[in-house]
């Protein structure tokens, strides 16, 4: 279990908080996608949560972190590490040997994981991601797509209680990012693995999370399951979010209808047939 | 700059070497080359680092390494050729004569500098990293910390020298001329983009330093390598070259 309780973080020589007296519970099991506009603090969130802020960040933080029961200040990034596997938005400061096969072996043989079971380990998180041809790839010839998988491969194959991905889709192409959304369901469902992700393509969020969380310069503006969020979709809007249009369009529906919610065509057009008359 | 060091993949019998017998084999040629007076066998050393690119299939890469050595190279024996004052001139009057000793000190200078350089670079272009740090740790029993740390300097050098010619293209798609073929002007815009790269490379370290952390890098023992290396005949084969180009240099 994840709990901020009046969380606020200001980055050393910044004039305000780029997170703002946040509380907020993630529970195990949890999948949440978190999404806002850019400076809305997402990356900070995510940095609070994998230990990065405050051990590696300096400024000046306010309440508290518990990550399963491990205060963020007083646990080292190690520590933390044995229950959160982060995936940075900046990937390529986050490969650290050479070739693919070595990046997945990395964390793997650090963590103490049985001989025995590491190359199932690295067969698995290969497949898994989809790619097995590039285990002897060296890091440097794989394009921004192929290291993002990686890096994400890298750390499924350490099986953390908690993931968190920022913006884990950034350079893959729909096609891809749904694989990898379909992945992050499946570690979810199957393997009780805590997800909280940080995405713009809010689609691929409505589809996947069970709760959104939206950050709006630096404060939780709204916080719930996928349904309730979008209901505010003209405040979502107001804030430089943009709802899927299916959402919109049954809100509006249901404004003067009073009907429910579509987060995707297929209920969008239930919602319509039920509607005519 | 682009390129160098980058690993170049591949089975070839460079490759399949231990890493330790390459970096053996890579201060022998070192060794000799310093050992060795008889520029013909400073000429064969060279004649070797360029069969190790071919056997390694970096053999490009060896002939461009020995080209832009060949260039300072000229410079260096230049400067020999003017301040080495003792033996008989071949050229001028004394105080201003080129002698035989500076032509052969400089020489000498010249093949040793390329000769020595190039193995372990070529080398080093044929060696994973991991597999590097590796050994280190489990032969030579260094501790994972100095390894990882040696082994990651190395792995961020072509990482930022790629970085320098990012930069540099974008620049020059932006107007500046950094495809001059004047030096001092090209060093002249280079300069400047030492400290922005300084600062994003430091930046960049920080950040790989936290990610490590972050997969355990602390918990990490001897223990931890799943990888085992056992010495093959090659490596055997390896050695005893190197051994007897080190012999070689001391009798000539």
């Amino acid at each position: 279990m994840i709990e901020m309780r009046a969380f606020s973080f200001r980055y050393a020589g910044a004039d305000r908080d780029a997170l703002s007296n946040l509380n907020m519970t993630v529970d195990d099991g949890d999948f949440i996608g978190v999404i806002g506009p850019s400076g809305a603090g997402k990356t900070t969130l995510t940095q609070a949560l994998s230990g990065l802020v405050p051990h590696r960040r300096s400024g000046d933080f306010f309440g508290s972190v518990t990550v399963n029961g491990l205060d963020t200040v007083n646990s080292s990034l190690t520590e933390l590490a044995l229950h959160v596997g982060s995936v940075f938005q900046d990937i390529d400061s986050q490969m650290i040997a050479g070739q693919v096969e070595d990046e997945i072996l990395f964390g793997l043989e650090n963590f103490g994981v049985d001989r025995a079971e590491i190359p199932r380990r690295v067969d698995k998180a290969l497949a898994d991601i989809g790619i097995s041809p590039l285990r002897h790839r060296t890091i440097d010839s794989l394009s921004g797509g192929q290291k993002q998988k990686v890096a994400i491969a890298a750390i499924l194959a350490l099986r953390p209680k908690i993931l968190v991905l920022d913006e884990p889709t950034g350079e893959l192409d729909p096609g891809a990012s749904e694989q990898i959304f379909r992945l992050l369901r499946r570690m979810n469902e199957t393997h009780g693995m805590t997800v909280i992700v940080v995405e713009q393509k809010i689609m691929l969020l409505s589809a996947y999370a069970k709760k959104l969380a939206v950050l709006n310069d630096g404060v939780l503006e709204l916080f719930g399951p996928v349904r309730e969020v979008l209901r505010h979709s003209a405040r979502l809007e107001e804030i430089g979010v943009h709802c899927p249009r299916v959402a919109t369009l049954s809100n509006r529906l249901a404004d003067l209808t009073g009907g429910a919610l579509a987060v995707d065509l297929d209920e969008a057009e239930a919602l319509v047939r039920g509607l005519l008359p | 700059m682009k390129g160098f060091l980058d690993y170049k993949p591949g089975d070839t019998v460079l490759h399949r070497l231990d890493p330790l017998t390459k970096i053996f084999l890579s201060v022998c040629i070192c060794a000799a080359c310093f050992l060795g007076e008889e520029p013909a066998f400073l000429v064969f050393l060279i004649g070797c680092d360029l069969l190790l690119g071919a056997l390694g299939g970096v053999f490009d890469r060896a002939v461009g390494m020995f080209k832009g050595l060949l260039k300072l190279s000229i410079f260096l024996f230049v400067l020999q050729l003017l301040f080495v004052r003792s033996g008989v001139p071949l050229v001028g009057q004394p105080p201003f004569a080129i002698t035989d000793l500076g032509v052969l000190t400089g020489l000498r200078l010249v093949l040793r500098l390329i000769g020595a350089t190039m193995p372990l670079a070529l080398l080093l272009s044929v060696t994973q990293m991991s597999d590097l740090s590796g050994v280190l740790v489990q032969r030579l029993h260094v501790p994972y910390k100095y390894a990882f740390t040696l082994t990651t300097a190395i792995r961020f050098i072509p990482v930022f020298a790629n970085a320098l010619s990012a930069i540099m293209e974008a620049q020059t798609a932006r107007g500046v001329a950094f495809d001059t073929k004047n030096p001092f002007k090209k060093l002249g815009l280079i300069l400047p983009l030492c400290m922005p790269l300084l600062i994003s490379s430091v930046s960049r370290i920080h950040d790989t330093a936290a990610a490590a952390e972050m997969r355990g890098f602390t918990l990490r023992t001897r223990e931890s390598q799943s990888r085992r290396y056992t010495f093959q005949s090659g490596d055997l084969v390896a050695a005893l070259i190197a051994a007897a180009l080190v012999a070689a240099g001391v009798l000539l």
